[in-house]
C-alpha cells in the first residue's frame, strides 16, 4: 500500500480531502458573505489585503523557507509589479489627469487586467533575473543586505523625474482598475453581484496553487536540497546557481503579481510606500506562519492583517470599563502590543504556527508520515 | 590493457601556505576498487574535493575517461573560466567545472561527515539525486506534464533503496536513521545520479565491526551490479585490504607508496607513517 | 573644486557620523555573525531620548551623559532579551529577531511621539555657525561639520587601543576569531558580547547627537536609512574590520553628498545645462556601490576570506 503511494499513483487521503473541503468552504463563505454583508465592513478590507499578503508571503517563503535564500528584496519586486500593472491599466481617458505633469505620459494604450497582471509578474521576474546574476552568488547575510539594497535602488529609480512620463515621477498613479471594478453592475449602476473580495482570493489561490505544485515537483525537491545542504545538493548534480536563479525569478514573479494586487487593493501606487519596513512585515508574516510552511504563511497573513488593521484597533482608542479608564491606550499602542506579540513568537515560538507542516498534515493520524509525499 | 577511468597528474592543492596535496599522480582503471589511505590530515579528502570540483586545484591535471576535467593553464596561471560540460571544446585552456557538472559527467560521491538532506525523507533524498537526469523543465514539472518520468524516477529510487536495504524506511526523515544506515543512504543517493565512478569518503566511519563486514560485501555487490569503478578513502584497514585491488598511500599530501594490498602491508614507509616511525 | 568643496565637507561630516554607527555593526557582526538590524533604531532612539530629556528642562551637560547612558542600557538590554536566548539557534532566527526588535523600537517611538516630528534640541557650541575659508572658498557651516571627523578619529583610535591593549579587547578578538574555542578557554562570552553592544550603542548615541544636530527633527523612521548606510559602509570596508568600517563610512558619506549636489556641480562647472534629478539617487548610490563591491570583492576592502570545510 505504502509503496504504491510513493510510486506516484495519486492517492487522496483524509488529510487532503479535508483540506480541500476547507478551502472550498472558505471560498464559498467569502462569496456568500460579500453578498449579504455591507461592503464597507472591515472584514472585507482584511480579506482583500490578507489574500494579497498571503501571496507575497508564500512567494517569500519559496525563497527563504524552501530554497534557503535569505532575500529581503520583496518590497522592490512588489513595487515593480505594482507600477507595471498601474502603468499599463490606467484607461486612456484618465491618463491626462494622472500624468498631469508629464503631458499624459508616453504610453499610447492600456491593457486589460489579466494580461497586465501577468506582465507585472514578468517585469518583476525580469528584474530578479538581472539582479540575481551578481547577487545570488553571495552568502546568506550579504545576499540579504544586497537584495534589500536593490529594493531601495528600485524605489529611487521609480521616483526619478526623468522617468516621469512612464512612472509619473514621485507622484501617485491612480484611477486604474481596482478590486471593486470586478463587481457586476446592472444597467442602473447598482451592484448586483459582489466579486471584489472573491477575485483577489482567486488570483492569490491560483498563484499559490502553482507554487505548491512547484514545491512538490522534482524542481521543488532540488530547491529543498539546496536549503538543506548546498554542497551535497551540488554534489548530487543540482546546479546551484541555475536553481537559485529559478527560485528567485519565480518568487519575484509572484511578488510582482502580489504588488499588482496591492495596487488594486490600495487604488493608488506610489514608490515611497514600498519601504524596507514592508519587506520586514512580510518576513514577520512568514516567520509567524512557520518558515517552510505554505499554509502557515497563508493563515498568518490573514491573522497579521486582521490584528494590525482590525482586531487590535481598540487599543488605539480610549476604552472605559465602567468608570475605569484603561491606561496607556492611545494612538499607536496597537502597534506596540503587536510588535511585542511578534517578539514573543520570534523568541519563544520559533516554529511559528505551523512549523514546516502543511494543513493536510494536521488531519492525519501519523503526523510524521512524509507530509510532502502525500500531496504529490 | 584496461582503460583509465580517472587519471590524476601532478595534482597540487595549496591553501595559503599549507600544501594539502603535493604533486599527487595516480590512475584508476575501469572496474577497479582503488583505496586512498593515509593518516588523518594527509590530504585524502582534499584530493576527492579536487576531483569533484569542490576545490580548484592549484596545479595539475585531472582526466576522466581520458578527457580533462581540471587542468592548469599552460602558462601556469590559474584563471577562472567557465568550461561548460564539453571539455574537448576547451582543450588546452583552463578548465573549471562546477561540482554538479562533474556529477553529470558520471562521478558521484559520498561525504566523510554525512551530508544528507536533513529536512527530507529517505525516499526524497534518493529522488532528489535523480533530478539531474531530468528531461522536464520547470513548467512541465510544475504542471505535472512529466508524470511518466516522475513515475520512472520513483520506481528507480525505490529500487535503489531496496538495493541498500532501506526500502522499508522510505518515509522516515533522513537524519533520524542510525549512523550506519545514513551512510548506506548516502551511497544510494550517489548511485541515483547514475555514476560510472563512485567516490566513497570513509563509508565505514562510525560503523560497528559487523556493519563493516557487511559493507565490504555490499561495496563489491554494487560494483558488479552497477558496473562501477570505485575510489575509496577509508581508515578501517581490514575493509581496505579486503576489497581494494590497489592502494595509494599519502602522507602530508605526498604519495608515499602504492601497490596491491599485500605490497602496502609490508611497505616500511607506510608503517612509518602510520606508527610514527623515525624521521630522517 | 570650489563647487565641490561644500559637498565634500558635509560628506566628510556625514561620513564620520556613519562611521560611528558602522562600528557597532561591524563589531557585532565580527563576534556574533549577526546583522544587527536594530542598531539603526538604537541610533534613532538616542535621538528621541535627547529630545525628551532636554525638553524636561535638564541642563545640556547632564542631558548628554544621561542620553548616552540610557542608549547604552537599551543596547545592552536588546542583546540580553532578544539575542542571547537565540545563541544556539540558526543565524536566520537571530536576524529575524533583530528585525523584530527594530520593528518594536520604531513602534514604541511612534507611540511615544504620536508619530510627530520632534525638533532636535540645540546643543551649544556644536550647533554654532562657523565660517571657513578653504582654498579661497568661503562657506558657512555648523561647528558640528568641522568637529565630527576629528571626534570620530579620536573615538576610533581610542577604540582600537582598547581592542589591542586591554584584556577585554583581547577577549573580543579571540571571540571573533573562534566563538567556541574562546568559550572553552574560559572567556566569558556573555560579558564580551555585552561589552560589544555597549560600545556599539555608545558610539551610535554619540553619532546621533552629531547627526541630528544637522537635521531639524527626529521621527521613528529616522534611524533606518542611516543605519542601512552605516551597515553598507561596514560591508564595504570588510565586515568585522573597524578601520574598514570607518574608511567605508567616509567614502559613502562623501559620495552620497557629492551626488546630492551633482546636478548643481555639473551646471556650475558648465558640463550640463539642465537639472538631471540625480539627487534622487543619493540613497540608491550607496546600495549600488554595495552590490558592486559584493560582486567584485565579497569580503570588502579589509575583510578576511573564510572557506567552508567540506
Amino acid at each position: 500500500m505504502k509503496k504504491q503511494a510513493m510510486l506516484g499513483k495519486k492517492k487522496l487521503d483524509a488529510g487532503m480531502v479535508i483540506t480541500g473541503l476547507i478551502i472550498l468552504a472558505v471560498y464559498a463563505a467569502v462569496f456568500i458573505l460579500e453578498q449579504i454583508m455591507p461592503s464597507t465592513s472591515m472584514l472585507f478590507t482584511v480579506l482583500k489585503k490578507g489574500a494579497t499578503y498571503a501571496l507575497v508571503a508564500v512567494s517569500m517563503n519559496l525563497l527563504n523557507g524552501f530554497t534557503g535564500i535569505f532575500s529581503l528584496g520583496q518590497a522592490g519586486f512588489m513595487l515593480i509589479g505594482a507600477y507595471t500593472f498601474a502603468i499599463f491599466t490606467i484607461p486612456m481617458e484618465s491618463r491626462a489627469a494622472v500624468y498631469q505633469y508629464y503631458n499624459g505620459g508616453i504610453l499610447g494604450f492600456s491593457l486589460p487586467v489579466i494580461p497586465a497582471l501577468i506582465l507585472a509578474g514578468l517585469a518583476a521576474a525580469f528584474f530578479a533575473f538581472l539582479i540575481g546574476l551578481p547577487v545570488l552568488r553571495l552568502k546568506s547575510d550579504y545576499l540579504a543586505i544586497a537584495t534589500l539594497g536593490f529594493a531601495e535602488i528600485m524605489r529611487a529609480i521609480f521616483q526619478w523625474d526623468k522617468l516621469g512620463p512612464l512612472t509619473n515621477g514621485s507622484n501617485m498613479l491612480h484611477t486604474f482598475p481596482n478590486f471593486n471594478s470586478f463587481n457586476i453592475k446592472n444597467a442602473a449602476g447598482e451592484t448586483t453581484v459582489y466579486l471584489s473580495t472573491l477575485i483577489p482570493f482567486l488570483i492569490a489561490g491560483v498563484c499559490i496553487a502553482l507554487i505548491v505544485l512547484l514545491i512538490n515537483s522534482s524542481y521543488g525537491r532540488a530547491l529543498r536540497a539546496i536549503k538543506d545542504d548546498e554542497i551535497a545538493a551540488e554534489a548530487m548534480g543540482v546546479n546551484l546557481f541555475h536553481h537559485k536563479q529559478l527560485s528567485f525569478c519565480i518568487s519575484s514573479f509572484f511578488a510582482g503579481i502580489g504588488g499588482a494586487m496591492l495596487a488594486m487593493y490600495a487604488c493608488t501606487v506610489q514608490a515611497k510606500s514600498f519601504t524596507t519596513a514592508m519587506t520586514y512585515e512580510i518576513l514577520l508574516i512568514v516567520v509567524i506562519g512557520g518558515i517552510g510552511s505554505i499554509s502557515g504563511s497563508c493563515i498568518s497573513s490573514f491573522l497579521f492583517v486582521a490584528c494590525s488593521e482590525w482586531w487590535l484597533r481598540f487599543l488605539d482608542e480610549k476604552q472605559v470599563i465602567g468608570t475605569f479608564e484603561v491606561p496607556l491606550l492611545r494612538n499607536g499602542f496597537r502597534l506596540v502590543v503587536f510588535s511585542i506579540i511578534i517578539m514573543i513568537v520570534v523568541l519563544f515560538f520559533r516554529q511559528g504556527i505551523m512549523g514546516t507542516k502543511e494543513l493536510p498534515d494536521l488531519f492525519r493520524r501519523r503526523p510524521k508520515t512524509a507530509s510532502q509525499e502525500a500531496i504529490k | 590493457m584496461s582503460e583509465n577511468v580517472l587519471k590524476i597528474e601532478n595534482l597540487t592543492m595549496q591553501f595559503g601556505g599549507v600544501v594539502a596535496v603535493n604533486d599527487l599522480s595516480m590512475e584508476i582503471n575501469k572496474g577497479e576498487i582503488v583505496a586512498l589511505i593515509g593518516p588523518n590530515g594527509a590530504g585524502k579528502t582534499t584530493a576527492f574535493n579536487c576531483v569533484t570540483a569542490v576545490y580548484e586545484p592549484t596545479n595539475g591535471q585531472i582526466l576522466f575517461n581520458g578527457k580533462p576535467i581540471a587542468q592548469n593553464h599552460p602558462n601556469g596561471k590559474m584563471k577562472k573560466l567557465y568550461a561548460g560540460s564539453d571539455p574537448e571544446k576547451y582543450a588546452g585552456k583552463v578548465l573549471r567545472h562546477t561540482p554538479d557538472q562533474i556529477t553529470k559527467l558520471g562521478i558521484a560521491r559520498t561525504f566523510q561527515n554525512i551530508r544528507l538532506f536533513g529536512g527530507m525523507t529517505v525516499f526524497e533524498n534518493v529522488l532528489t539525486a535523480m533530478h539531474l537526469r531530468r528531461t522536464s523543465n520547470v513548467f512541465t514539472a510544475t504542471l505535472r506534464l512529466n508524470a511518466k518520468e516522475e513515475k520512472k524516477m520513483r520506481e528507480e529510487a525505490l529500487r535503489l533503496l531496496q538495493v541498500v536495504g532501506l526500502d522499508d524506511l522510505c518515509d522516515e526523515t533522513a537524519t533520524s536513521l542510525p549512523y550506519g544506515k545514513q551512510r548506506l543512504l548516502e551511497i544510494a543517493r550517489a548511485l541515483a545520479t547514475n555514476p560510472t565512478l563512485l567516490l566513497l569518503d570513509e563509508p565505514a566511519a562510525g560503523m560497528n565491526p559487523q556493519e563493516t563486514d557487511e559493507l565490504s560485501v555490499f561495496i563489491r555487490r554494487i560494483k558488479e551490479q552497477f558496473d562501477l569503478t570505485i575510489f575509496i578513502i577509508e581508515h578501517h584497514m581490514n575493509l581496505v585490504m579486503e576489497i581494494s585491488d590497489r592502494i595509494y598511500v599519502i602522507d602530508f599530501g605526498k604519495m608515499i607508496a602504492s601497490g596491491t594490498p599485500a605490497e602496502i602491508q609490508n611497505n616500511p614507509a607506510v608503517i612509518a607513517a602510520y606508527l610514527g616511525g623515525d624521521e630522517e | 573644486m570650489k563647487n565641490v568643496l561644500p559637498y565634500l565637507l558635509s560628506g566628510i561630516s556625514v561620513g564620520g557620523q556613519y562611521a560611528l554607527i558602522a562600528i557597532g555593526y561591524t563589531m557585532v557582526y565580527g563576534i556574533l555573525r549577526l546583522i544587527n538590524f536594530a542598531h539603526g533604531d538604537v541610533f534613532m532612539v538616542a535621538g528621541i531620548l535627547m529630545v525628551y530629556i532636554s525638553a524636561s528642562g535638564m541642563p545640556i551637560w547632564l542631558a548628554i551623559p544621561l542620553t548616552l547612558l540610557i542608549s547604552v542600557l537599551i543596547g545592552f538590554t536588546i542583546e540580553r532579551v532578544a539575542y542571547k536566548p537565540l545563541r544556539t539557534a540558526p543565524r536566520m532566527s537571530v536576524m529575524i529577531s533583530a528585525i523584530g526588535v527594530s520593528y518594536l523600537l520604531q513602534n514604541l517611538v511612534l507611540y511615544v511621539t504620536g508619530g510627530l516630528n520632534k525638533v532636535y534640541p540645540t546643543i551649544p557650541f556644536i550647533s554654532d555657525s562657523v565660517t571657513l575659508t578653504i582654498f579661497g572658498a568661503t562657506m558657512t557651516t555648523k561647528m558640528v561639520t568641522v568637529i565630527t571627523p576629528f571626534l570620530t578619529i579620536i573615538l576610533v583610535v581610542a577604540l582600537v587601543w582598547l581592542i589591542n591593549h586591554t584584556k577585554i579587547g583581547m577577549a573580543m578578538r579571540a571571540v571573533s576569531k573562534d566563538f567556541e574555542t574562546s568559550q572553552l578557554m574560559g572567556i566569558k562570552i556573555n560579558s564580551v558580547i555585552s561589552t560589544t553592544f555597549i560600545i556599539g550603542s555608545f558610539l551610535a548615541a554619540v553619532g546621533s547627537m552629531l547627526y541630528f544636530t544637522n537635521y531639524p527633527s527626529v521621527i521613528q523612521t529616522s534611524g533606518s536609512m542611516p543605519g542601512l548606510k552605516a551597515f553598507v559602509a561596514a560591508v564595504f570596508g570588510g565586515i568585522g574590520s573597524i578601520p574598514g568600517a570607518v574608511i567605508g563610512a567616509f567614502i559613502i558619506g562623501i559620495c552620497e553628498n557629492i551626488i546630492k549636489g551633482l546636478d548643481l556641480i555639473l551646471i556650475k562647472s558648465g558640463l550640463t545645462k539642465k537639472m538631471m534629478g540625480l539627487t534622487t539617487f543619493s540613497d540608491a548610490f550607496t546600495f549600488a556601490l554595495l552590490i558592486v563591491i559584493l560582486v567584485v570583492k565579497p569580503t570588502g576592502l579589509f575583510g578576511e576570506k573564510m572557506t567552508d570545510k567540506v
